[in-house]
């Protein structure tokens, strides 16, 4: 069991090494738009929260039937679905 | 104060003066207000409105045997209070219906009652704007016939100057409590749960065309994990989640189209490790039609204290042990399609309808959990929303 | 702004633009009358009744304004000046037959100038003495006019021109992709063109002589005055400024104007594309020297 847990750990540290990393990457804006260049990113298929209903329902649905979920937000509350 | 673009260079001459000035003229006409596109970054605080009602009808099932059916309306609304104070909220309401999935079915006496046949949630948030940052406030409830849940949340972002990257830092806690009188090994009287998450993440604007996100999250909950109703069904009292979510999404100017792609890994401490890729295509289409096709790929590896069927193989009384087979190892692909039209007076209506399956040997490496049968699900919902 | 507005949409259905084009117009007439002079329950007169008295508060649009304002000012060093309008009442522009003032007169109104002056802040402003004033003419309708267009362009339209009384805004090019084409009108003929420029998703402003002006023995004196001298400017007949903004493409066609021989080196610090019409007649480009200018 203690092999599998720091086989585990040690995976995990190599994700997380690999988030920073590509997180530290995408750092590097390549063509950072001036402000009235801005009209395209205002369109509700660019934004991220769009459609709160649609992602809360299929967030849940996604939590009751699949184990390793979650991550997506902050307190949102649990689900019975344990 | 909005930003601008750098000033040009300072020359040594009087014309440094001029160039400063001359930056300061184009932050002082950028700050006018209503000037610029309402941006996608959520940097001030929309001016915009908005009423939501959702109704979804869920049903799953295994081969030949229908499981479980949900119908389930929801209501959202998004109000700007002044011009740096927003409050918005959700209600929603599942009634379930049918059994809860049985994998095993061999297992005597439990005859399937693990849902309750109601939820009922709500929740709430309170967005405040300041200069170049913002603070969200926000509280949610749940309730089931068996279970109760309570969360808080706070989010903090801030932007650059240019308005081209944010961070956000998140906060939650949630306590649970869950009450399951009929449980299958023993009565679960006022069982507690509380999980604190935090967040961490940015937002970039590559180009005009184009935006990422990538958040990380944690999460450390500390309780009450087994399933009441699945008999010797005992799981740690301690679950620690890592998440790393990253959403690119770009807009195609040539066809009218924005591509959005989704990766999250997952990593707990139940042994579960899951990756999750979406991709949706969101087309613009004639006379206000868009249509969106979406393909999402999910699988997952088995939690440490899964077994394989036949139940109760491997169970040892006072060890960890689940037969749930939402913790084996296993791929799923959602398909979905949404259609939403533009109606006058800034009304929008959409339908949309979704087809899931999840399958043991569509794991990544093919080597998932022996002996599940498909499980497959379809949703649809309609929606229809107002901006005023 | 009692002048010819007008608005083109293109590419989109007829009930998107009707849309747009209504909530744009709205929003035009709420500027208009919110900052008129003209009219009682206006911003300004507001603030101009309460000159020398009391302060007189303000709300974010209006503070945002001064701002601007402010920045013209210095920008201009000085020449730009919105409480310049006390001339008016020197020059008298309506007057038949057409009359110069006297250097009393002018004293007298220059008196009541000089934007430093005034006691401003983001929540309220004091003009201090009774018969000041301020006056938004300058840029409340280029302010409306990129007011306009945003809401054209949030409603999700891609290709539309915007025009308010000269002042030309422009979101994307035209429908087939091809730029918006605006004419620069001959400032000694009303129905003549002197120059043409192709604007690709910005705007073009135009200052110049013709508007009001009277004309005594045989000299035009046009109502851009110089607050620094209470006369008016005659280096050039007109200055049409192209920016990503109408109020900057305004507001640098006014300050080009205002400041004679030393404009063309201004615009081109501005970094901005511009054609000016010498007091001889005479062309004057800065920016794209081609004959055609794009704009973007």
């Amino acid at each position: 069991m203690s092999k599998r847990r720091s086989a585990r750990c040690s995976r995990s540290a190599r994700g997380l090494a690999a988030a920073c990393a590509a997180v530290a990457l995408a750092g590097c804006a390549l063509a950072p738009p001036k402000p009235w260049e801005k009209g395209d990113l205002a369109r509700a298929s660019m934004r991220f929260d769009t459609d709160p209903l649609q992602t809360k329902l299929t967030q849940h649905i996604y939590q009751s039937k699949e184990g390793a979920a979650g991550g997506d937000t902050v307190g949102g509350g649990g689900c019975g679905c344990n | 104060m909005a930003a601008t673009d750098a000033a040009p260079p300072p020359r040594g001459d009087g014309a440094i003066r001029i160039g400063d000035r001359s930056a300061a003229l184009v932050a002082a006409a950028l700050a006018l207000p209503g000037i610029l596109p309402a941006t996608a970054l959520a940097q001030s605080a929309p001016d915009e409105g908005v009423v939501a009602l959702r109704y979804y009808d869920y049903r799953d099932w295994q081969p030949g045997v229908d499981r479980m059916s949900v119908r389930s309306p929801s209501l959202y609304a998004f109000v700007p209070l002044t011009d740096s104070l927003t409050v918005e909220g959700s209600l929603v309401y599942d009634s379930v219906s049918g059994a809860s999935p049985l994998y095993h079915d061999t297992v005597s006496g439990a005859s399937g009652r693990g849902i309750g046949d109601y939820r009922s949630a709500g929740d709430a948030k309170v967005t405040k704007y300041f200069g170049d940052s913002s603070l969200a406030v926000g509280a949610a409830y749940s309730h089931e016939q068996d279970y109760i849940s309570r969360a808080a949340s706070l989010e903090w972002r801030t932007w650059s100057a240019d308005r081209n990257r944010t961070y956000a830092i998140g906060f939650g806690a949630a306590k649970d409590r869950i009450n399951a009188v009929e449980g299958v090994n023993a009565p679960v009287l006022d069982q507690p749960r509380e999980t604190y998450d935090y967040l961490l993440g940015f937002t970039q604007v590559l180009d005009a065309e184009s935006v990422v996100e990538s958040s990380l999250t944690w999460s450390d909950g500390r309780g009450y994990f087994s399933d009441p109703y699945k008999l010797h069904d005992m799981r740690p009292d301690h679950r620690r989640i890592l998440a790393w979510l990253t959403r690119y999404h770009r807009y195609f100017a040539a066809s009218d189209a924005t591509l959005q792609l989704g990766y999250r890994y997952l990593d707990d401490s139940f042994g579960d490790r899951s990756h999750m890729l979406e991709a949706s295509w969101v087309q613009v289409l004639p006379h206000g039609f868009t249509l969106t096709p979406t393909i999402r790929y999910f699988t997952q590896s088995a939690a440490y204290f899964y077994r394989d069927p036949p139940f109760p193989q491997g169970f040892v009384p006072g060890q960890l042990y689940t037969a749930d087979e939402r913790l084996s190892a296993f791929g799923a692909v959602t398909l979905g399609l949404r259609l939403a039209k533009e109606l006058p007076n800034r009304v929008t209506i959409d339908v949309a309808y979704n087809a899931y399956r999840q399958r043991g040997d569509w794991r990544l490496g093919g080597s998932g959990s022996p002996g599940l049968a498909t499980f497959s699900a379809r949703w649809i919902a309609f929606g229809i929303a107002k901006r005023f | 702004m009692a002048s010819v507005h007008e608005m083109h949409v293109a590419g989109t259905d007829r009930d998107t633009a009707d849309r747009a084009a209504r909530a744009a117009i709205a929003d035009v007439k709420r500027i208009e009358a919110k900052y008129s002079r003209y009219r009682d329950d206006s911003v300004t007169t507001a603030i101009n009744r309460a000159a020398g008295a009391r302060a007189v508060a303000i709300d974010a649009e209006t503070a945002s304004l001064l701002h601007y304002a402010d920045r013209c000012h210095a920008l201009a060093d000085g020449r730009f000046d919105i409480t310049s309008g006390v001339l008016r009442r020197a020059w008298d522009f309506k007057r038949r037959p057409p009359r110069l003032p006297s250097a009393g007169e002018i004293a007298a109104a220059r008196d009541l100038i000089g934007w430093p002056r005034v006691d401003w802040s983001d929540e309220r402003v004091f003009l201090p003495h009774a018969g000041m004033e301020l006056d938004f003419g300058g840029i409340a309708k280029e302010y409306a006019a990129d007011r306009a267009a945003a809401i054209v362009r949030d409603a999700g339209i891609a290709h539309a021109l915007v025009n308010l009384g000269g002042d030309v805004r422009a979101i994307g090019p035209r429908a087939d992709g091809s730029p918006w084409r605006v004419g620069i009108r001959d400032p000694r003929n009303a129905e003549g063109i002197v120059a043409t420029m192709l604007v690709d998703d910005g705007a073009v402003a135009t200052s110049g002589d013709y508007e009001r002006y009277i004309e005594v023995d045989g000299r035009r004196y046009c109502h851009l005055l110089d607050p620094r001298t209470g006369m008016p400017v005659d280096h050039w007949r007109s200055a049409s400024v192209a920016a990503p903004l109408a109020i900057l493409a305004g507001s640098y066609a006014t300050i080009a104007m205002l400041q004679g021989e030393c404009a063309e080196r201004f615009l081109a610090e501005q970094k901005v594309d511009a054609l000016l019409v010498k007091a001889d007649g005479s062309l004057r480009r800065i920016g794209h020297a081609a004959s055609e200018q794009l704009v973007r």
